[in-house]
């Protein structure tokens, strides 16, 4: 089984719930976890990852380069890129590195041929490890200024599928990155579920509903987990819009000290501070999880 | 003269902080704020203003005409994102999720209309006024749609348009080619983090970022007693970048934003931290009017 868990916003808490919830199953359930936000991964530093046992580049990104030499600069590249890429530097015409969405119509509408040539470049690494706990991880980092890609993404699910195949697991838990992006999109896609993460607050509610909208794009049960449920005590919109949308909520963390604290050491929190008000929460959901989901 | 607030990682506040900013320099200089963080835009939330304005964008997206197409597949050759995958005769067909709306198979497609300008609904811009004496330009991506970079061009351009004295924009999380597009331009990039192993680490590549733009950078410590502020200095000092602020984890703050009214305009100690990075802005761009 594959499930996602998802936010829309970041900073709600998703890979601190994700980290715990991979401690409490690792004993009774064989899986591979999967860090799908490229951009900013953490649950290697929440899981006290401290080396990769494999790196895998990942080439693929592309971008425009021109040859100021036989540039006639006519401008048209410029006029035609759809993302402004182009600007012109000291009266030379120059693709902008970090924002080329290597589509190549500046190549196709440049009328010098071979002045614009798009070249592969590196657009960061997929890497795993197996963690202290036992279970495999599969992570990815994006390098800085590539388009934000879910090949990269769909290159680690790939990866994840060939483990659990050598390895006889039964199920893959992929923490997505944060919005709706393409990043996201390809989290979700091909799942079997998503768990959405979010906070009582109208920015996390907001963000939350349209991580939603892409699930049910893909026609997948979704359920819900409150973080920072004590928070906000008058806002109750978030409740009600999951019991309005009929999306079963599987627990309420209450906001406690106990979670930073454990960020800042490196470990889950149900495993340093397992008296803490949160940990019990945790271990409510991840109950539920067992009966209602992995059955 | 554009400025750009920005964090590595989601939910350090960075929203909270661009718009608490926002509102210390308007004593200073004629502003617009534009939330370029596409994929979760929140800057009107917390203003507490509904987005008004609304502008679609649409890409070009091809409809194939297949009384004139000779199946030649050179629009499949030449799409680079693979969105179009032809039969065994050569019939194209688009797989509209793929799709960028380069335009890229027009451009080669050898048959005038045999490729047809369609349009796909990307996501739309704002334009809204808030009750701050500056407008906020808002770009917000559609769901089920994954490319933000087009949404953060156009709002962008939108923001550019209203030729403010300055353009203060809001940037997603992350390092990725749309934060740069966001940050391009600027002037100065106010990066907020936290001190927390998981923030000093995304903290750092966003003054990666920073350095290979060439953009000036200040580092706003958010939280900063979760952690260990003296790594944060250590990090930026690599870069170059200068710790300007520190914030501690405050009630305030929480109930200020729970209260949807910006901190800086209430008589809280924290109020005077933001005009205090406020200041350190107007004096980093040489003042206002
Ligand atoms: S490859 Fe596309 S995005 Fe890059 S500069 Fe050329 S036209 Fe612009
Ligand atoms: S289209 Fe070609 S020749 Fe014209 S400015 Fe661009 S690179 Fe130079
Ligand atoms: S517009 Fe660009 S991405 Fe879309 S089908 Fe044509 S070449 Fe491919
Ligand atoms: S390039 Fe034009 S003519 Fe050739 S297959 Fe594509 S649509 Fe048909």
């Amino acid at each position: 089984m594959q499930l996602v868990i998802a936010s829309g916003k970041g900073g709600v808490g998703k890979s601190t719930v994700t980290a715990s919830l991979l401690y409490l199953l690792k004993d009774e359930y064989r899986f591979v976890a999967v860090d799908a936000d490229a951009d900013a991964p953490n649950l290697d530093l929440l899981l006290g990852v401290e080396r990769w046992e494999e790196e895998r580049e990942l080439v693929g990104a592309k971008v425009a380069r021109i040859n100021t030499e036989s540039c006639i600069r006519c401008g048209i590249c410029q006029e035609r890129c759809p993302y402004d890429c182009i600007k012109v530097i000291d009266g030379d015409y120059v693709v902008s590195e970090l924002t080329c969405e290597g589509c190549n119509v500046c190549g196709l509408v440049c009328p010098v041929p071979g002045t614009i040539s798009l070249d592969e470049v590196r657009s960061g690494v997929v890497r795993k490890t197996t963690t202290r706990y036992g279970f495999p991880l599969i992570s990815a980092q994006l390098d800085v200024g590539r388009p934000n890609s879910g090949k990269l993404v769909t290159e680690e699910k790939e990866w994840a599928k060939k483990l659990m195949g050598e390895l006889g697991l039964k199920h893959m838990v992929v923490d997505s990155a944060a919005g709706i992006g393409c990043q996201v999109i390809a989290s979700i896609g091909g799942a079997d579920l998503t768990i959405l993460v979010a906070e009582p607050t109208p920015a996390s509610l907001s963000d939350v509903q349209r991580a939603y909208k892409v699930v049910q794009h893909f026609r997948q049960p979704a359920y819900l987990i409150i973080n920072k449920a004590d928070f906000n005590p008058g806002f109750t919109a978030l409740r009600e819009w999951a019991e309005a949308e009929g999306i079963p909520i599987l627990g309420e963390i209450p906001y406690d000290r106990a979670i930073p604290r454990s960020m800042s050491m490196l470990k889950p929190f149900v495993e340093a501070f397992p008296d803490s008000k949160a940990a019990d929460a945790m271990r409510e959901i991840a109950e539920r999880i067992r009966e209602e989901i992995l059955k | 003269m554009q400025i750009a607030v920005s964090g590595g990682k989601g939910g350090t506040g960075k929203s909270t902080i661009a718009i608490n900013l926002a509102i210390a320099l308007r004593e200073h200089y004629d502003l617009v704020l534009a939330d370029l963080d596409v994929e979760a835009p929140n800057d009107h939330l917390l203003l507490g203003v509904e987005l008004a304005n609304e502008e679609p964008v649409e890409l070009f997206m091809p409809r194939f005409d297949y009384q004139k197409c000779t199946r030649c597949r050179k629009c499949a050759e030449v799409c680079e994102e693979h969105a179009i995958i032809t039969m065994r005769d050569g019939t194209p067909f688009l797989m509209p999720n793929l799709c960028s709306g380069c335009a890229a198979c027009e451009i080669v497609c050898p048959v005038p209309g045999a490729i047809l300008p369609g349009k796909k609904l990307m996501g739309h811009t704002y334009l809204t006024e808030t009750p701050y004496g500056f407008p906020l330009v808002t770009g917000r991506l559609l769901e089920g749609e994954e490319r933000a970079m087009p949404i953060v061009s156009r709002a962008k351009k939108r923001a550019q348009g209203l030729e403010k004295e300055l353009l203060m924009v809001d940037t997603a999380a992350g390092t990725s080619n749309t934060v740069s597009k966001a940050l391009e331009d600027s002037r100065l990039i106010i990066a907020v983090t936290e001190p927390t192993p998981l923030g000093i680490h995304d903290g750092e590549l966003i003054l990666r970022l920073a350095k290979l733009m060439e953009v000036p950078a200040m580092v706003v410590v958010n939280r900063s007693d979760l952690g260990d502020v003296a790594k944060v200095r250590e990090i930026a000092e690599k870069y170059g970048a200068e710790v300007i602020a520190e914030i501690p984890y405050s009630e305030n703050i929480i109930r200020s934003y729970v209260e949807g009214k910006p901190i800086v305009l209430t008589d809280y100690p924290e109020a005077g931290l933001f005009r205090e990075i406020a200041s350190r802005v107007v004096e980093f761009l040489g003042g206002g009017e």
